[in-house]
């Protein structure tokens, strides 16, 4: 550790973001401290069931009921399982308040939620920066395309990202690798798509950090489609695999895990925060870290939380709060409209291996033109396969003629789902708790959010045109579905520190820095200003390293 | 059963008759003892999960341990409720010493069941428990995975788009 535990830069976290300061700050020569609240996990030495059959995991696999004790939120999770419930957290011991039903999904451990994140990686485009603006909603980004565009393609170069650029203006052109092969359903469904649809709606192979050709010394991916046990062949892009070893090489990275930090120190009469306090996870032992520029990189609520932690005189209601929006405008996406559909047809096709992604059906709504029901738009992701045995589990069928049906595949299934962007409401808000605070002393988050009129006419058509999609690419037994959805559940929980050009409205500048702070910057997903349908870690990553730059910029010029 | 968990988990399927060896599961080398179950609810499971997946041209479920998988998970994972309807169905057949009669009577009161069963909950009906557990307990071990069915445990990568073989196996995951 450095004298005085003192640094140039202390990232707050090591998940998505903070692994990207971490590596941009170390490669311009900082010395960096990232500290993480949870254990260490080490790339593929700690991947503990990573290689495991089923056979060879608990109960097959299957979660137990002290497992759901432990962990009653993670739980239901579509990805928990034995082979991935160590990577998150205990609910019980980790315990936040639900004003309204609120799905908090976390992985407190080094790497965080990028080591079992679903791994789309789509640019935002003007359409997106532009939208609070144009239609009045919110405030307005502080950026375009075009700021963020050289770094969109910094991040994809360095990540290496497979896929396929639609050619849609929507959804901007990327550095790609090949895209996996699409199944003969899905090759089908373009096809049908392509007819019907005048090239308005088209089935692509999703744009993932997932590599099909080796990239950097790794990959590529080998078709085991178990992603969030982590990848002993290195093939999705994770901090723990990819920026952390990446900013260790430059001998300017220290990492502590297991350092929760508590809130910031900031000194009035510099106006600028010195340095963080810091709770020892295992022994409870307050720590002071100090240095010059301070990257909250924490996670949505929890940068959040540790800005609302930090008051003052000069900021009695948290710090940089002086417009009075911090926790507020908090949204995730919805995915409660899609459809189901089966095959008979292609038959005769199959597949061989496990494929890391899902095939994807960019926004189509409120593009050209504007749509009278909703705001904003939507963008599917589709799953497609030959039944399974699983098939087997209902119904009233047994015996040796049943045994051999549900050995060979099955019909093809289909499922799709839409993920519609959710307006800024100033109401959806994070809070702390005046009075109840948890093991290292830190004010309980409570939250509440709900969707709205807005997202409920969405999610009607996204029902609407899965099905309309499904009917004219001739599947059987379409079936639309919209179903309520809980907030938190897609895990992509965004705003609540919103970056904008006035601080009278807003938190974070253009740069992500705080208006009336400037030596802290927080890069999570809290600077969001709207919502976008796409998947938002290719821009969390993107903005972090724009963001390094700038301070690695504002400090040779001695303006922090 | 369609849901976005078993079109990213499950649903992707593998290939070839996998050669598939070395692997020591810990399954395998615990004790045959009944943890959970009496003497006489494993002989009547033991006759179930055969009843439900005989041999044919792998082996029946038994030959997986598949009744020993059961007698596992149904204590740690099914819920109180599941746990009593599930004693409380083999003490039923119990007492028809369903593991004792003819093939024919067993088929033909499974069958009973099953339809006095259909319209009931999850947790209150013991044949859906029953073939749940079986299924998972039989498919997911390694005789169900690499003779029932095909399993791949690293791939190799992904071919999107092959003919499927004359009576070619379904991938286990």
């Amino acid at each position: 550790m450095a004298a005085n535990n003192q640094f140039d830069a202390l990232v707050v976290g090591s998940g998505m973001s903070g692994g990207w300061a971490a590596k941009e700050l170390t490669e311009k020569g900082l010395k960096t401290l990232v500290l993480e609240r949870g254990r260490d996990i080490r790339h593929v030495t700690d991947y503990t069931t990573a290689l495991k059959d089923p056979w060879q995991l608990p109960h097959n696999n299957r979660a137990t009921n002290a497992d759901r004790a432990a962990q009653p939120i993670q739980s239901t999770l579509y990805l928990y399982d034995q082979s991935t419930k160590q990577h998150f957290v205990n609910d019980l011991r980790h315990p936040y308040e639900q004003a309204q039903p609120f799905n908090w999904y976390r992985g407190y451990h080094v790497g965080g939620r990028s080591l079992m994140w679903a791994r789309h990686v789509f640019r935002y485009s003007d359409l997106d920066f532009s939208a609070n603006q144009r239609e009045g909603v919110g405030v307005d980004w502080p950026i375009r395309y075009a700021d963020i565009a050289p770094w969109y393609e910094h991040v994809e170069r360095f990540i290496g990202a497979s896929g396929e650029n639609s050619g849609l203006p929507q959804l901007p052109a990327q550095i790609l690798q090949p895209p996996f092969e699409m199944n003969a359903l899905e090759k089908h469904i373009r096809g049908h798509l392509a007819e019907n649809f005048g090239g308005e709606r088209k089935l692509i192979c999703s744009a993932t950090a997932v590599l099909s050709r080796e990239h950097n010394g790794r990959g590529p991916c080998q078709g085991r489609n178990q992603c969030a046990r982590g990848c002993p062949f290195s093939a999705y892009f994770s901090s723990n695999g990819v920026t952390l070893p990446a900013a260790a090489v430059t001998g300017n990275l220290t990492l502590q895990p297991d350092a929760v930090v508590h809130s910031l120190i900031y000194h009035e009469g510099k106006n600028r925060v010195t340095g963080v306090r810091v709770v020892d996870a295992n022994t409870r032992k307050t720590t002071e870290y100090f240095a010059k520029v301070v990257f909250l990189c924490a996670s949505t609520l929890n940068s959040t939380a540790l800005l609302l932690n930090t008051r003052s005189a000069r900021f009695p209601n948290g710090l940089g709060n002086d417009s009075g929006e911090l926790g507020h405008n908090l949204m995730d996406h919805h995915n409660g409209g899609g459809a189901t559909a089966s095959y008979s047809g292609l038959s005769d096709r199959y597949y061989r291996g496990r494929r890391a992604t899902s095939m994807y059906i960019p926004r189509f709504r409120n593009v050209g033109k504007r749509e009278d029901k909703f705001m904003r738009g939507y963008g599917y992701e589709v799953y497609t396969s030959r039944g399974s045995w699983t098939r087997g589990i209902g119904g009233t069928d047994f015996g040796a003629d049943f045994k051999n049906e549900i050995t060979r595949p099955g019909g093809w299934d289909l499922y799709m789902e839409g993920y519609g962007e959710t307006l800024p409401y100033h109401d959806n808000r994070m809070w702390l708790s005046p009075d109840k605070v948890d093991s290292w002393d830190m004010p309980i988050i409570q939250l509440s959010m709900t969707y709205r009129d807005n997202e409920r006419a969405m999610a009607k058509q996204m029902m609407d045109d899965a099905v309309e999609m499904m009917q004219a690419a001739k599947l059987d037994n379409v079936a639309g579905f919209n179903n309520p959805v809980t907030p938190g559940s897609v895990i992509h929980e965004m705003g609540t520190a919103r970056m904008g050009r006035d601080p009278k409205t807003s938190i974070l500048n253009a740069y992500n820095q705080v208006h009336s702070v400037p030596n802290v910057f927080v890069t999570d997903g809290s600077f969001m200003v709207s919502s976008p349908t796409q998947n938002p870690s290719l821009t969390y990553m993107a903005m972090t390293a724009r963001a390094a730059n700038h301070a690695v910029e504002l400090l040779k010029r001695g303006e922090l | 059963m369609t849901d976005r968990r078993s079109f990213l988990r499950g649903a992707s399927v593998l290939m070839g008759h996998a050669a598939f060896g070395q692997v020591m599961t810990a399954f395998a080398a615990a004790p045959r003892k009944a943890t959970f179950f009496t003497d006489l609810e494993m002989v009547q499971l033991r006759a179930l999960v055969d009843v439900i997946l005989p041999a044919t041209d792998s082996p029946a479920a038994s030959a997986a341990d598949t009744h020993y998988f059961i007698d596992l998970a149904i204590p740690a994972c099914a819920s109180a409720a599941a746990q009593k309807t599930f004693r409380e169905g083999l003490k039923a057949l119990g007492k028809k010493r369903f593991a004792n009669i003819a093939p024919a009577e067993q088929v033909a009161l499974l069958k009973a069941r099953a339809a006095a069963d259909e319209e009931l909950p999850y947790d209150q009906s013991f044949f859906k428990i029953l073939k749940d557990y079986t299924l998972t307990g039989y498919f997911l071990s390694e005789v169900g995975a690499t003779q029932a069915l095909a399993y791949e445990r690293v791939p190799g990568g992904f071919q999107g788009d092959v003919p499927l073989k004359p009576d070619q196996k379904a991938w286990a995951i």
